[in-house]
């Protein structure tokens, strides 16, 4: 396309700028189609000074390089237009050249910017805000803020501190919860895949709606079932005359009830792109592994879930990240109670920080939590990534 | 075409980047056009909590008289502590705002308060005097400068069911510790699923009152916060005696209205806004139920002194007709307006015997009761040292934690604090 179009309004002056460029990428074409219109508007424009023959331009046209040298022997006026034009083409070639360097930043600089505000400056301006006593006198006035040094690290994790047991808390949920949204979310979406049928795409429907529904509404909903004086679970158990459970009364069941609902909201997503994941794995496979007589469930170990190991290895990753971030549900469903049984290390900063006002102290917790997820996920990246080497 | 639309494409990536980049430096440099929101005769105003329709009643026809519109927001007290803070950095705050007496060191540790003691001649809301002497102007600013105003107040009682402690053999409420007690103890004995007495486990107020009535105090003469003695030793024992004999409930997720209601939870010591909510949620058991003044310890029977005092914006522009405001709420007659419509006890003594509290029994109870009642310390460790006691309380109660040497080492924290 851009092809017929150059020699035909043609004139040489594209022709060293295309020199330069030297490139065919689409960059380079764009560039050239940029130049090539203004040396056709200049020829034009020396063609009507020159003389009302249609057939002489459209001789000179057709003929190209000749066309252009008959031209500038005419007349004089136009050959120089035709140099300067030359010349603030080369001069634009240079400038579209620059600007197509330049392009790819443009594009991923809103995606940078925002990544950049809200990203790595927040977590510069914690690392800065952790060495100092802010709080919420020191928001107004800064010079009531103080330079302390690390002591709200040593403060932080002097062995008598409560970011142990919220540290604690949140291993022991990521030991509940991870390991249990993974495998479940891998069954469910195996066990969803099996058909297309009306009831199938309910039950997708069915997994989807926690991970679209309000935490708000989620948590109300739960803290009333689960409620040991009146909750419908107690009363269902003691309807089949099983002992009533303390879900969210007793310190040890309080985590389990609690990662319970986590588990059950983050379960909708994962089973939604593993089974996407699922709907690559071509057919065949299965078509042949069948013939070969294997069963269901051979065919799940041998063929899905290798193939879905991309998908598992993102399941995994962001789930474990949620997990070490866990927040939402203990901060709605218990406040962090009974006894501090669920507070998490994120609850357990947004306590010292929005509850208590201190801000210095909360950036120091902060960063130690981003610094221990960074490593976990470094740590789980460099496995994937040995597991690849190895294959 | 195709050309053509890819370098429209790249010349629409460039204004993106380039508006993005103009939003980000606008939000940056955001924050200065925020004064000239509202017009000049309105009042920028927070109220806390769900109160902002009824506060809007209360000020129609002062607004109408003086010519000054309120606009109110309503500020759920979750989110309190961010609204503060977002305002406090960037200096773009309200007009007038709910302090609730919880909240003013916060507000005194952010500097968000203009003092107001310049102004005190002329305003009869900044003369001491007419209000009650548990948070009286005094009481509220310590330091000698004015902040806080008092606006509302609010009490602990001992709510009971007088029918089940009839039933029980039980012929009066419980006016001192061992009859709370043991009368707990003997409630709790109608069987499972049934105590005596409720504890909640997130109240923050009740160790400090038990050590008022021991005698003691949470805070030296100093102001600083003392929570190791004698007294307050007495109090956490007396606290802890509750769950070594099974008259509470050890449930986190413990309901009182609920619990109160079914009669799990006989007595508890609560708030007025128990008697809302279970004279909304239970209409039928009128008749049933009564307050009365807090048990007394071996020293007194304090209560606590809540509630919520008024503050004018640092950097306000409308000082004079906010100060206005506040006179209008200080009068007597807005004081039992704004009970009427909200129910908010007043702050003002001549407003405590208006016939429209006094009708009430349960109101006369809470009224008798503020008369020994007072505010938790102004000190900005409170918060930590006040949660890290109930922590350890808890820990205490429901694990058999060794709670002794706890009040040191909250005592030593909250002093490293700053003041």
């Amino acid at each position: 396309m851009t092809r017929a179009v150059v020699p035909e309004q043609g004139s040489g002056a594209a022709v060293p700028s295309m020199g330069r460029l030297g490139r065919s990428s689409l960059v380079a074409r764009i560039g050239r189609i940029r130049t090539d219109g203004e040396v056709g508007e200049s020829g034009v424009l020396s063609e009507s000074g020159q003389s009302g023959e249609p057939g002489r331009s459209s001789q000179s046209s057709q003929s190209g390089q000749s066309g252009r040298s008959g031209r500038s022997g005419r007349s004089g006026r136009s050959g120089q237009s035709g140099q300067s034009s030359r010349a603030s083409a080369d001069r634009r070639a240079a400038w579209t050249a620059r600007a197509d360097r330049a392009a790819p930043y443009l594009f991923v600089s809103p995606a940078f910017l925002l990544l950049f505000a809200f990203g790595v400056l927040p977590i510069g301006l914690a690392a800065v805000v952790s060495l100092t006593d802010l709080d919420v006198g020191g928001l107004g006035d800064l010079g009531k803020v103080h330079f302390v040094g690390l002591e709200n690290f040593t403060s932080l994790l002097a062995s008598d501190s409560d970011f142990w047991p919220a540290l604690g808390n949140t291993a022991l949920f990521i030991v509940m919860g991870v390991p249990v949204i993974v495998v479940t979310s891998l069954a469910v979406a195996i066990g969803l895949n099996r058909s297309r049928s009306l009831l199938f795409r309910a039950l997708r429907a069915f997994y989807f709606v926690p991970a679209v529904t309000g935490i708000v509404a989620v948590s109300l909903v739960f803290a009333n079932l689960y409620n040991s004086q009146f909750g419908l679970l107690n009363h269902l158990l003691d309807a089949v005359g099983l002992p009533a459970v303390p879900w969210l009364a007793d310190p040890t069941w309080a985590k389990v009830s609690v990662a319970l609902v986590a588990i059950w909201r983050a379960l909708g997503l994962n089973v939604i792109i593993l089974l996407a994941a699922q709907q690559d794995i071509p057919r065949e496979y299965y078509e042949a592994a069948a013939l070969d007589g294997a069963g269901r469930v051979r065919q799940a170990f041998s063929i899905t879930i290798p193939l879905l190991r991309f998908a598992l290895f993102f399941v995994t990753v962001t789930t474990l990240i949620n997990w070490m971030q866990f927040f939402d549900e203990p901060f709605v469903l218990t406040g962090g109670g009974p006894v501090g049984a669920t507070t998490s290390a994120s609850l357990y900063i947004y306590k010292e920080g929005f509850e208590l006002n201190r801000f210095g102290f909360a950036s120091a917790a902060s960063l130690v939590l981003f610094v221990l997820i960074f490593a976990v996920t470094a740590f789980q990246l460099w496995l994937a990534r040995r597991a690849g080497e190895r294959r | 075409m195709r050309i053509r639309s890819v370098a429209l494409r790249r010349v629409a990536a460039t204004a993106t980047a380039l508006v993005v980049a103009a939003a980000v430096g606008a939000c940056g440099s955001g924050g200065s056009g925020g004064a000239a929101s509202s017009g000049s005769g309105t009042l920028k105003m927070w109220v806390m909590g769900d109160a902002g329709n009824g506060f809007k009643t209360l000020t129609a026809d002062w607004s109408k008289q003086t010519g000054i519109k309120v606009d109110v927001q309503a500020i759920p007290w979750s989110e309190i502590h961010t609204k503060l803070t977002t305002a406090v950095a960037s200096g773009n705050g309200p007009d007038v705002v709910q302090v609730g007496y919880s909240l003013v060191p916060t507000f005194q540790q952010a500097g968000a308060l203009a003092d107001l003691s310049s102004y005190a001649a002329a305003h009869p809301a900044l003369q001491d005097g007419a209000y009650l002497e548990g948070a009286s102007l005094k009481t509220l600013n310590p330091a000698g400068k004015l902040y806080t105003v008092p606006w509302t107040s609010d009490t602990r009682v001992l709510f009971y069911r007088t029918d089940l402690l009839t039933a029980a053999g039980i012929s009066k409420p419980p006016t001192t510790w061992s009859e709370l007690h043991d009368d707990a103890v003997t409630l709790a004995k109608r069987g499972s699923g049934k105590y005596g007495y409720y504890i909640p486990q997130w109240d923050l107020a009740l160790p400090a009152e038990f050590a008022w009535q021991a005698g003691g105090d949470v805070t030296d003469a100093s102001g600083a916060i003392k929570l190791d003695t004698p007294q307050m030793r007495t109090a956490l024992d007396y606290y802890l005696s509750f769950y070594k004999d099974k008259a509470v409930p050890t449930a986190a997720d413990f309901d009182q209205v609920a619990g109160f209601i079914s009669g799990a939870a006989p007595m508890l010591i609560s708030g007025p806004y128990l008697a809302k909510s279970v004279e909304t949620q239970a209409p039928d058991l009128k008749g049933k139920w009564a307050v009365a003044p807090l048990p007394a310890g071996p020293a007194a029977g304090t209560s606590l002194f809540a509630g919520s005092g008024l503050g004018i914006w640092k950097n306000s522009a409308k000082t004079e007709s906010a100060l206005k405001l506040l006179d209008f709420l200080a009068t007597p007659a807005a004081q039992v307006k704004w009970f009427q419509i909200d129910g908010d006890l007043p702050s003002v003594k001549t407003a405590m015997t208006d016939p429209a509290l006094t009708a009430d029994p349960n109101v006369a109870v809470y009224v008798k009761q503020l008369d020994d009642a007072k505010l938790l310390p102004l000190n900005p460790a409170w918060d930590k040292a006040d949660q890290d006691l109930l922590d350890a309380l808890n820990k205490a109660a429901l694990q058999g934690a060794d709670i002794s040497s706890a009040l040191g080492k909250i005592d030593q924290a909250a002093q490293g604090q700053p003041k």
